[in-house]
């Protein structure tokens, strides 16, 4: 039978354990993020090349891009 | 201490790690969720032939022959030539015994010297034109394009109020395949193209497919992006060529008429935000 709710002194459980203590659920920071969501258009090619946004919001161009399209930094989060 | 908490309107949950306290979750966290899912079939995406320029490059001379006839004196040539005289048998009265004899004379080889007289006579002769005729040369290039298309494919997912709400994320699970595998103009070979036979998924832009020249800097490249934009998901394909030469006069790109792509995908998309 699932677990409705369940607290015990090192965890806790609810809702069948969709929310867990040991589990890792990811959220938005200000900083400190383990990783990022990327939003939108993070890619764009102009003069035969082509620049891709990184996460963070940095570009990497491959030498031959032209264009001076500029990305958006993906959402911080946590895990 | 590991532990959970709930207050007015927050439930928050800790978890302790050796002595560092590590929040689980937190409602007053902002915490990705999706608000709404999208089932989008057939979605076409189409690039077009290249196109190609022939561009003057200058005249060059082409030499012509004409094959005329001509009077051509033969002069008189003096030859010294071989002759054998062949041994001869012969009969000789040998008044001696009243008796006819046989007689060998050898064979021998002697030198003659023979004259041909000079004479006319007429022949046919190809006659070099230094420069009969100016003849134009051209070169190939591949015209540079920049293309870009955006259409709407979907609405974004509405509050129970019928507005649309303010997404944060968009992942896009995708399936597809290639369904015109266009060629490199230069070569009878397709395209490479990065999209996978299975499922993928990505959020932003994806790359179809490129082309490099021959020190490796990119020429060719073809995208697409699939976003949010006011009440929209966009999709957005783009395409930017730059202009390359044959290398050789007076030869079109062999396949720039066969450069056309075509992709037909089928995207399930999970629109999210991180606060409700």
């Amino acid at each position: 039978m699932a677990i409705v709710l369940k607290i015990t002194p090192t965890r806790f459980r609810a809702s069948g354990s969709k929310l867990d203590s040991q589990r890792r659920y990811i959220r938005k920071v200000a900083s400190g993020e383990d990783l990022r969501f990327v939003n939108g258009q993070n890619m764009d090619v102009s003069g035969g090349g082509l620049r891709y946004v990184r996460p963070n919001g940095t570009n990497v161009d491959d030498g031959v891009y032209n264009g001076s399209f500029s990305g958006t930094a993906g959402t911080r989060v946590k895990v | 201490m590991s532990g959970f908490t709930a207050s007015n309107s927050r439930i928050r949950v800790v978890e302790t790690v050796g002595s560092v306290d590590e929040t689980v979750f937190d409602t007053d966290n902002d915490m990705p969720h999706i608000v709404g899912t999208t089932y989008l079939s057939n979605i076409a995406v189409d690039f077009d032939d290249l196109t190609e320029t022939r561009n003057y490059i200058g005249e060059e001379c082409s030499p012509t022959f004409t094959l005329e006839e001509v009077l051509i004196y033969n002069p008189a040539t003096w030859e010294f030539v071989l002759v054998w005289n062949p041994g001869t048998w012969e009969w000789a009265y040998n008044w001696y015994y009243s008796s006819t004899d046989r007689v060998y004379t050898p064979g021998f080889t002697s030198t003659d010297r023979v004259y041909t007289p000079g004479f006319y006579s007429y022949d046919f002769q190809y006659v070099y034109n230094a420069c009969g005729a100016y003849v134009p040369y051209y070169e190939f290039s591949v015209d540079a394009e920049e293309y870009s298309s955006v259409t709407n494919i979907a609405n974004l997912p509405t509050d129970e109020d019928g507005t649309a709400l303010d997404i944060d994320f968009v992942i896009v699970q995708a399936t597809g395949s290639r369904t015109t595998a266009g060629k490199d103009a230069r070569f009878n070979q397709a395209l490479p193209t990065t999209i996978p036979a299975k499922t993928f998924s990505f959020q932003g832009s994806v790359l179809l497919e490129s082309s490099g020249v021959a020190n490796g800097n990119s020429w060719f490249r073809r995208i697409m992006s699939v976003y949010t934009s006011g009440t929209k998901l966009k999709l957005k394909v783009q395409e930017t060529v730059a202009s390359i030469d044959r290398g050789a006069y007076n030869s079109a790109f062999p396949h720039v008429g066969d450069t056309r792509s075509t992709y037909s995908f089928n995207f399930k998309v999970f629109f999210g935000k991180f606060r409700q």
